[in-house]
């Protein structure tokens, strides 16, 4: 699939690293042409980075917990009974009337350090070079779950009927034809932003911009792409004594391996 | 608490039997290499040859059991033909593991191949000269098989170790710890199929003979050897318990599981520690002690003598049981 190529592609970069390598060949007095080629080149000590990178932006302010996007996402992708790729938790805590309830959508963070990528013994999970999404080639992997394992954020799943890892691809069918993923569809709160990250003129780079964003569990390192606005870490593990904290995740229970 | 395991028994088996198999191989090698001479010689080359035969068995069965598992046995190919077809070099330790399992089993076979003794086997010349050749290249595949086992051990543990999302697992104890069990087991499996050879009194078994009293005192050894290998895996354990508990993050929720009150707790303490290290070492110190300050002969009941390397086999699998399911059924803390 060749996503890219009836689309503009965005020359502009999000990493200001970027421009300041450009600035380096510009004193070095590079004549203007060849100094938008160097431009829209990374240069050499700068690191890699996508130019297109999708992403999704929750706002949890506006989410309202209805499971819509669960519903759309088992829909679009004919996920089978018992897995799913997406969900929404529900976290409760304190007593009334001093007590709150949020919500949580989870869906894979289509990581930039991916660590379910760099376990993968057959290369089937790869970071997609046109649009950073990380997907799994259902040609190559023999199901071992290492990915599994390894994804912090316990995303992914064995497809009880392919007998293959699965996890959220973004809706790549669909982002790849220009429309929004299933679940910012059909979202009724109009919480999920898609979008590419690293456009600034997109709505999802403006809205990181311009509030206070976090990702989940940021220490890992995995760097993720799927940003909340009003993310609550609380966690039942952590609590102190006394206090009343309520995990609900609703996520489906797998069916027995063997 | 009802738990979903992604990696499940057919895994633990695989752990267990790899490892098992790796330290009798290791076992064999090394004896082989650095083995007693002189009146002691038929019976190391016994060990030698018990490591040797049961080496690549059990590495064989886990791998075809785990392919087995896995649903469709020729996407396994997939493991190589990655970097095959692509000449890339892939850092997952299933990956470069799988290599190993490759070269284990070709190298622990061929090894092994080099321990049947092929002139009683075919008559005339051809026996003799495929005996003389095999005798030839004994000690070149140990050098060989010995750093290949040990790195089958060590690699059994990195596959675990190696997922910072996987708090008890991801700890530098873990190898230590599945390298020393692994020995320990391998070499209580060489112990255990001699115990049944040598069963009866009066047995004779090609140039060793029960009544020997070498037999005794290379009996004296090898068990020797087995506590203190119980003794050192036991101080691993402690480390393992320690580092996880004197960390302040995952790791210290997760190594709650094992310690008392936790899910795994009956397990652990009466599986691995219990059967599997301090009861074959207090029968087996025993008899040892007995030997080493009374003088008595180094001669013990036939139930306990067969008992304690299968204590020590349960517990080996044991271990790999608590920690595969130990690490699936903890996470990471914090959202
Ligand atoms: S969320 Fe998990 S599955 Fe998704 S890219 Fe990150 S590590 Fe991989
Ligand atoms: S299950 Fe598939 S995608 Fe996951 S690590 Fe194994 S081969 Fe790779
Ligand atoms: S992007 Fe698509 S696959 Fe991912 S959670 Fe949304 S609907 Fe599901």
């Amino acid at each position: 699939m060749s996503d890219n190529s009836d689309r503009p592609v965005s020359r502009r970069r999000f990493l200001k690293r970027v421009g300041q390598g450009a600035a380096t060949v510009a004193t070095a007095g590079v004549a203007g042409g060849a100094m938008h080629a160097a431009a829209t080149k990374p240069a050499a000590d700068v690191e890699q980075r996508n130019e297109v990178q999708y992403g999704m932006l929750i706002d949890l302010r506006r989410c309202i917990g209805c499971q819509a996007c669960t519903v759309a996402c088992k829909a679009e992708a004919d996920v089978p009974m018992g897995v799913a790729r997406s969900w929404v938790e529900y976290v409760e805590k304190g007593r009334y009337p001093n007590a709150g309830r949020s919500f949580l959508p989870r869906l894979c963070n289509h990581c930039s350090e991916p660590h379910c990528v760099r376990v993968c013994p057959t290369g089937a999970t790869y970071e997609r070079p046109q649009d950073g999404l990380i997907v799994i080639d259902q040609g190559v992997c023999i199901g071992c779950l290492y990915c599994a394992h390894a994804c912090p954020y316990d995303m992914r799943f064995l497809n009880p009927v392919t007998r293959f890892a699965d996890k959220c691809d973004m809706c790549i069918h669909r982002v790849s034809q220009g429309l929004v993923p299933s679940c910012v569809n059909t979202c009724q709160g109009r919480a999920r932003v898609f979008g590419d990250v690293n456009d600034p003129n997109s709505e999802i780079h403006k809205l990181i911009a311009r509030n206070p964003v976090s990702v989940m569990r940021e220490t890992y390192g995995t760097q993720p792409n799927v940003y909340y606005i009003g993310l609550d870490t609380t966690d039942e593990n952590t609590k102190k004594p006394g206090q009343y904290v309520r995990v609900t995740t609703n996520k489906a229970k797998s069916p027995k391996r063997t | 608490m009802e738990h979903h395991l992604m990696w499940n028994w057919p895994m633990i088996v695989y752990l267990f039997l790899a490892g098992l198999g790796a330290g009798a191989l290791a076992v064999s090698g090394i004896v082989v290499l650095w083995g007693p001479a002189g009146e002691f010689r038929h019976r190391a080359a016994l060990v030698a040859r018990l490591g040797a035969f049961i080496g690549p068995l059990p590495v064989i069965i886990g791998t075809i059991l785990l392919i087995y598992e896995l649903g469709r046995p020729f996407r396994a190919l997939n493991l190589f033909t990655s970097n095959l077809w692509f000449m890339v070099f892939n850092p997952s330790p299933m990956n470069w593991g799988s290599w190993f399992i490759l070269l284990f089993c070709i190298f622990a076979t061929v090894y092994a191949l080099t321990f049947i003794p092929w002139e009683a086997l075919l008559s005339g010349e051809r026996g003799k000269r495929l005996e003389a050749r095999a005798e030839r290249m004994r000690s070149p595949m140990a050098v060989i098989c010995v750093p290949l086992a040990i790195a089958m051990a060590i690699y059994t543990a990195i596959l675990l170790a190696a997922i910072p999302a996987r708090p008890l697992w991801h700890t530098p104890v873990l190898w230590l710890l599945f390298t020393v069990s692994a020995i320990s087991t391998g070499l209580s499996a060489i112990i255990l199929v001699q115990r049944f050879m040598f069963r009866k009194p009066g047995a004779v078994r090609g140039a060793v003979r029960r009544e020997d009293p070498a037999f005794r005192v290379s009996e004296y050894y090898l068990v020797s050897m087995k506590v203190l290998l119980i003794i050192a895996e036991l101080v691993v354990i402690g480390l393992f318990i320690m580092f996880a508990h004197m960390t302040i993050n995952s790791a210290n929720f997760a190594v709650q599981v094992l310690l008392p009150g936790g899910e795994l707790a009956t397990t652990f303490w009466v599986g691995v520690i219990l059967v599997g290290l301090l009861i074959p070492a207090f029968i087996e110190g025993f008899y040892l002690l007995r030997t080493a300050v009374l003088g008595h002969e180094f001669e013990w009941p036939y139930v306990i003598n067969v008992s304690a390397p299968i204590a020590i086999l349960f517990g080996g699998l044991m271990l790999r049981y608590v920690i595969v399911v130990g690490g699936q059924i903890t996470g990471p803390i914090g959202i």
